[in-house]
């Protein structure tokens, strides 16, 4: 596209109004059921468990109408990521062990051995990688700041009891979710306004003081945008009456709805079968025709 | 004369291929020839900005062709930092750009950045300085966070002059200024123009801003350009700028419901001087 458009390919964190069934639902709903799957996802290590996971949130994708190519192209960002994960897994996975806990070699040479095990392994981290990933997506694409700061705050309104600064905390949270995509346009700003005086910053050339001496132009400025930004919303919430959010009243009263509880209990339910689904013997068969 | 700049049918959607993509340009054309003043006058959302990322390479057309001084930046082979030399782009509020501590060393930093040698430097930042009325005896050495913000604005404005570029593009380059800070940038960038006889591109909302000092003028609405002309020709048609939001100088249209209401007066004027002087005639 641009060699300035860095918040364009950052599909991550767009929220995508299309109005589906799981749009609808309560915020809370929507944000607890993403975090459960998310947390089932993180503790399961099998493959088949994993890749069945990563089916269920290309579902849930499509059941939110978000378009597939949007949803992957938050992927493709971590690539080069995934990419070094994949190299230091292979280079220290323990393969011996492995070896001697059964799992056949698939490689060798002289000292360097790779297992099945191993490589499973990371299949299934990649997986795991990816899940997670779209799942995020799936989350910034039904839920805009106001819908996730309503669930937060409404999530841990019960802790308020016992002096927990949960109004305070989402707000923190709904302001920095606020100012991320304004601070990045200001940074694409800034970094073509810089070029077009003559800045290069495609080529990283040079020592690392010149390097960093080179990201002056741009975070000066944006520091001094990013203060003066803060200081006006301090001033214009004042302005409005803000004072802390003891005895402040919500506009948007949440209600949970029959179809709310069904989905966060089709949530859960879901979680606790990909924690509980042991396919271990998949795995030994695949290991078996392997080796 | 051969054109400094040539634009033709170029088009540009943001976030193409996404669910919010939105197209800014569809189809543009437009020439700019050596030491004229073009004027190019949009709404908000016209595709304005959009066009003048592509004068200097910050953005490749996607579709349609830019030509700077026979160089075409939809080649990938063609050098972006050359192009960016030749035309000088100041952003919107420029003096949020500002990030050295000292004014002159701030003005240096694009010709830093070409790697020209000290003495030229020097040179550049003095002429620079002077030409947007910052004396350097006085402004060099003064701290960027202390100035105004019109000051601050014209030492942006400097840092782009150091460049000696061709062509100056200007985007909203009055606005947010208060009434003396706009006469006085208005009358430099003239003077600037007139005597390098150098090309200005300036981009406004503000018809009255722009048809003072522009030689010719682009209309541009909905990522189209809807009118070229001279001013005169183009504030004749008042009805044209109306349907597309934007304004009509006090003067013309004073003289346009004078012309509704019977008089016989003409109603391509410009300048206060001017109705004066076709007021007078009828008047007599």
């Amino acid at each position: 596209m641009s060699e300035f458009g860095a918040w364009h390919i950052l599909t991550l964190g767009h929220y995508l109004p299309m109005g589906s069934p799981l749009h609808r639902l309560d915020p809370r709903v929507r944000l607890l059921s993403v975090l459960v799957l998310g947390g089932a996802l993180m503790v399961r290590g099998q493959l088949a468990v994993l890749f069945l996971g990563l089916l269920l949130v290309l579902l849930l994708l499509a059941l939110a109408r978000v378009p597939l190519g949007h949803a992957l192209r938050g992927v493709r960002a971590l690539v080069p990521l995934l990419g070094v994960v994949l190299l230091l897994q292979l280079l220290f996975y323990p393969h011996r062990r492995a070896l001697v806990a059964g799992s056949p070699a698939l490689w060798q040479a002289g000292r360097f051995v790779v297992s099945a095990a191993g490589v499973v392994a990371l299949v299934a981290l990649c997986l795991r990688m990816v899940a997670l990933v779209l799942l995020l997506t799936l989350l910034t694409s039904i839920a805009d700041a106001t819908d996730l700061v309503h669930a937060v705050e409404g999530l841990l309104r019960p802790l308020q009891g016992i002096g927990f600064p949960a109004h305070e905390l989402a707000l923190v949270f709904v302001i920095a979710l606020r100012f991320l995509p304004l601070l990045a346009r200001e940074m694409e700003r800034l970094m073509k306004a810089q070029a077009a005086r003559g800045a290069d910053f495609g080529h990283g050339r040079g020592y690392i003081v010149q390097r960093v001496r080179r990201t002056f132009p741009l975070l000066v400025p944006l520091f001094v945008l990013a203060l003066r930004r803060a200081e006006e919303l301090a001033v214009a919430m004042e302005a409005r009456g803000y004072a802390g959010g003891k005895g402040r009243s919500y506009l948007v009263r949440l209600r949970m709805r029959h179809a709310d509880w069904l989905a966060l209990a089709a949530a859960v339910a879901l979680a606790v079968l990909l924690l509980w689904l042991d396919l271990g013997s998949l795995e030994q068969a695949l290991f078996r025709s392997l080796g | 004369m051969k054109p400094l700049i040539e634009v033709h049918s170029l088009h540009y959607t943001y976030l193409r291929g996404t669910p919010l993509e939105t197209v800014a340009l569809r189809g543009v054309d437009l020439v700019v020839y050596p030491g004229e003043v073009v004027g190019l006058v949009g709404p908000t959302g016209s595709g304005k900005s959009t066009l003048l990322q592509h004068l200097n390479g910050l953005l490749r057309p996607q579709a349609g062709r830019v030509v700077v001084d026979g160089m075409d930046l939809g080649d990938s082979r063609t050098d972006l930092r050359a192009v960016r030399r030749k035309v000088g782009l100041l952003f919107q509020s420029p003096e949020d750009q500002l990030f050295e501590r000292y004014v002159a060393d701030d003005v240096a930093y694009g010709p830093l950045q070409y790697g020209l040698p000290p003495e030229e430097v020097r040179a550049r930042v003095r002429r620079a300085m002077l030409a947007v009325g910052l004396p350097p005896e006085a402004y060099a050495d003064r701290p960027t966070f202390a100035l105004s913000g019109g000051e601050r604005r014209r030492v942006a404005l400097a840092g782009v002059l150091a460049l000696d570029p061709q062509v100056l593009v200007l985007d909203e380059p009055l606005a947010g200024l208060d009434p003396a800070g706009r006469r006085l940038l208005a009358s430099l960038l003239e003077e600037w123009c007139a005597q390098e006889g150098r090309a200005i591109v300036w981009a406004s909302h503000s018809m009255d801003e722009v048809a003072r000092s522009a030689d010719r003028m682009y209309l541009l609405a909905e990522g189209r350009v809807i009118r070229e002309g001279t001013p005169r020709e183009i504030f004749g048609d008042a009805e044209l700028l109306l349907e597309h939001g934007l304004d009509v100088p006090a003067v013309t249209w004073v003289l346009r419901e004078l012309a509704r209401a019977g008089l016989p007066v003409r109603t391509d004027v410009l300048t206060l001087e001017e109705a004066c002087d076709v007021l007078e005639g009828v008047l007599r």
